[in-house]
């Protein structure tokens, strides 16, 4: 702090410390509390802190440009203002392309670029074709990027001539004066102006005569445009009020808002002639306006009469069609839901039923109907559980707790007995895949028409017989219910199932077990017999061996020795044949046993299998 | 500027919607920047009669002295598709002089332009796609009027 101000005392001393020139020892710091420098306080408001200073002294050239550069733009502001005000007209020039044509004109004074009579024609030098000069210019001007200093120069857009404008391009008068007697619309058209004038003189008459063009302002200090009509009526820049709509605008401008804006102006409905009110003239005519012609309102129904909407209703009074209309149209709509829910209900009734598909193929596979009926008879032979007769099972169906239903056993007696009257096509399938020589059990108990139907597998049929009846014969409130009590039975059969394949398959065991028993006893008294076998051979060989070496040792020369010695070994080597031989037959007889005990698993596991 | 082009359309379109020559109809022409024709093409077997292609213009404010964009677009309703032709891409960019900087006239109008494409369509012999169209279909973000494109085909 007391360094900075004591920097900032004079510009000059700032500089120098700007550039290190400054020597702290040279000028000891001031103390902050310093009064007596009387001009401290007015130093610290006049200069700024070094820092901003220095940026400043920097920038002080840069300055002087801006402000050069701000008096020259408000001079040429107070310039372009000026001749602003000198200028009377306030038209921009007309754009002679954008006229309507009151007469047509031939299509040979067509340029064909722009589409328009030729406004200030000229001729190419090279082909004759004739463009406006603008229109030739910007064409040429897009395509002939380079710099041409032999004047402007390109193809000619009809027919691709390299071609140039000369330096008397510009066509016969003739030419000239018959595109510029073809009578126009004064452009300010759509303010009002009716004028029709000839195109030479338009820019003349949107200058000078038209009443819609704009000019500034007589009155004094007001220099807003104003048209030409109303330039006498004085000054008009002041704010008014729309009586129909309430906007604030200029008093020049109301006339304009009136005739083309305000939204609550009245304008004649082009087919009634009714003053309506324009934002309401969309709404009028496609709803309200009489002389529209509408349609009869039975037209959906094919009534072909079409009248003028006042006597439309008459119309609608006595045709019939139209009457019926609203009602057919209620009925339909009516219809349209009564679709809807019934679609969603069909889509519901879908999905059931493939459920209950689902588990009608889990519950009876249609494809093993044989097999599975003989297992269910082997299973009767073994297990005393089924043996119960189906009179009984069909006794505990119609008890209200069924849960250990045997389905397959109802299903079955319900085959046998079936009802003279049943005409569904499931139940006469499985009785035709029954073998037809099958002789049928005396019926036991009572007869199966005075029984509720024994449960089968269409109950997804569409008879409502096919279901038992829910209240007076059974626990099945629902077909839920039914295929729970179902699913409980079924679940229950299957345990009983597996215990009855666990028991068989123990005794199965057991009985291999004593088949291998026995077989291995057999095979304990073969090798004893054919070790007894053996040892009779080895003693029989021991003592024919002694009995040679005892005739050789009593009378044979040595020479004779070796001799006898190769009888003895042929001897051993017969006895040794003999042996193995008898091994031999050992192993074979071993082999066999053991195809045997093999081939009497096989046959267990076989009748396993078939259970 | 943005008047004559304005003024210009104007006058095609009323010339458009009274005569236009056989198998060219106008199908959409709101805004007076994007126009949308239909275009069929006799005698030629590749393009059979009953096969109808849309063609999309795109005007710029600068329209006769400018080109167009001209593209043949896809649609499925009702069906219209991109024919297949050596100089048509299969994203509808369609490789013709006419329509770049070079080749165009502002002499040049819808019509006329339909009408060359039309020709073009019913001379044409090879019924397959331009060489490496389907790498220029994955490739190409630019719009037809900024693609260089090499014409070499004079037959066309």
């Amino acid at each position: 702090m007391s360094r900075s101000r004591s920097f900032s005392r004079s510009p000059r001393q700032s500089i120098q410390a700007r550039f290190g020139f400054f020597d702290a020892s040279q000028q000891p710091p001031m103390p902050i509390h310093s009064s007596s420098n009387p001009t401290g306080n007015l130093l610290e408001v006049t200069f700024p802190p070094a820092e901003l200073q220095r940026s400043m002294s920097s920038n002080h050239a840069s300055l002087r440009g801006m402000r050069r550069l701000e008096a020259r733009r408000q001079m040429e502001e107070t310039n372009y203002l000026s001749s602003k005000a000198r200028s009377q007209n306030l038209n921009p020039p007309v754009d002679l392309r954008l006229l309507d044509y009151v007469t047509p004109y031939d299509d040979n004074l067509m340029c064909p670029v722009c589409r328009c009579a030729f406004i200030d024609p000229v001729v190419l030098v090279e082909c004759d074709h004739c463009f406006c000069r603008d229109c030739i210019r910007q064409t040429w001007a897009t395509t002939a990027s380079a710099y041409t200093p032999l004047g402007p120069r390109g193809d000619c857009p009809s027919c691709r001539t390299p071609a140039k404008l000369g330096a008397r391009s510009a066509t016969s008068k003739i030419l000239v004066n018959i595109t510029d007697d073809l009578v126009v619309r004064c452009p300010n058209s759509e303010q009002g102006c009716e004028a029709t004038v000839k195109r030479g003189e338009v820019q003349d008459h949107v200058g000078i005569y038209c009443g819609y063009s704009k000019q500034e302002c007589y009155a004094e200090d007001c220099e807003q445009p104003v048209r030409r009509r109303d330039a006498d009526l004085g000054c008009l820049h002041y704010n008014v009020t729309c009586f129909d709509c309430r906007e604030t605008m200029q008093k020049a401008e109301l006339e304009a808002h009136w005739k083309a804006k305000c939204p609550d102006r009245k304008v004649a409905c082009p087919q009634c002639q009714e003053p309506i009110l324009s934002r309401v003239l969309d709404k009028h005519s496609r709803e309200m306006c009489p002389a529209v012609t509408v349609s009869c309102p039975g037209a959906v129904l094919g009534c072909t009469s079409r009248s003028k909407r006042s006597q439309a209703e008459v119309h609608a009074q006595t045709c019939t069609l139209a009457i019926l209309a609203p009602v057919l149209a209620a009925q339909k709509q009516r219809l349209d839901e009564q679709e809807v829910v019934q679609r969603t209900m069909s889509r519901k009734l879908e999905v059931l039923e493939s459920g209950f598909a689902a588990v009608e193929e889990i519950l009876y596979p249609k494809h093993s109907v044989q097999a599975k009926e003989d297992d269910v008879r082997a299973d009767e032979r073994r297990i005393p559980l089924l043996l119960e007769d189906g009179d009984s099972a069909r006794r505990r169906h119609t008890r209200l707790e069924s849960t250990d239903v045997e389905d397959m056993d109802e299903q079955f007696s319900g085959f046998e007995f079936p009802s003279p009257t049943s005409s569904r096509p499931m139940s006469s399938r499985l009785i035709a895949s029954l073998p037809p020589s099958r002789p049928a059990p005396p019926p036991p108990g009572p007869r199966p028409q005075d029984l509720p139907e024994p449960f089968s597998t269409d109950f997804d049929m569409p008879f409502p017989s096919a279901f038992p009846p829910p209240a007076a014969h059974g626990p099945y409130v629902s077909p839920l219910h039914h295929l729970l009590s179902m699913h409980e039975a079924l679940r229950d059969e299957l345990s009983r199932v597996s215990t009855a394949v666990q028991e068989l398959d123990g005794r199965q065991s057991m009985h291999t077990l004593n088949e291998n028993l026995r077989m291995r006893e057999e095979m304990g008294y073969l090798g004893a017999q054919v070790t007894g076998l053996s040892r009779q051979v080895g003693w029989l060989t021991s003592t024919q061996l002694q009995r040679q070496q005892h005739q050789h040792g009593a009378g044979v020369g040595s020479s004779a020795g070796g001799g006898g010695m190769d009888g003895i070994a042929g001897a051993g080597a017969g006895v040794e044949a003999a042996v193995s031989a008898v091994g031999a037959a050992a192993s074979a007889l071993r082999g066999a046993a053991q195809v045997r005990a093999q081939a009497r698993r096989g046959h267990s596991e076989e009748g396993r299998t078939k259970l | 500027m943005a008047g004559m082009s304005g003024k210009r359309l104007q006058k095609e379109l009323a010339k458009i919607t009274g005569v236009l020559p056989p198998g060219i109809t106008l199908v959409s022409a709101e805004n007076l920047r994007e126009w949308q024709m239909d275009l069929t093409v006799p005698d030629n077997p590749i393009y059979p009669a009953d096969h109808v292609y849309r063609l999309k213009f795109m005007f710029s404010t600068n329209y006769p002295i400018e080109a167009p964009e001209c593209t043949f677009i896809q649609l499925s309703t009702p069906v219209r598709k991109i024919p297949i032709h050596p100089h048509i891409y299969s994203n509808g960019i369609i490789c013709l002089d006419l329509l770049d900087k070079q080749g165009w006239s502002p002499v040049h109008n819808v019509e006329s332009v339909c009408i060359s494409i039309q020709s073009m369509l019913a001379s044409n012999t090879k019924n397959e796609r331009p060489p490496g169209d389907a790498e220029f279909v994955r490739s190409n973000r630019s719009r037809p009027r900024d693609i260089n494109f090499l014409y070499h085909d004079p037959s066309v």
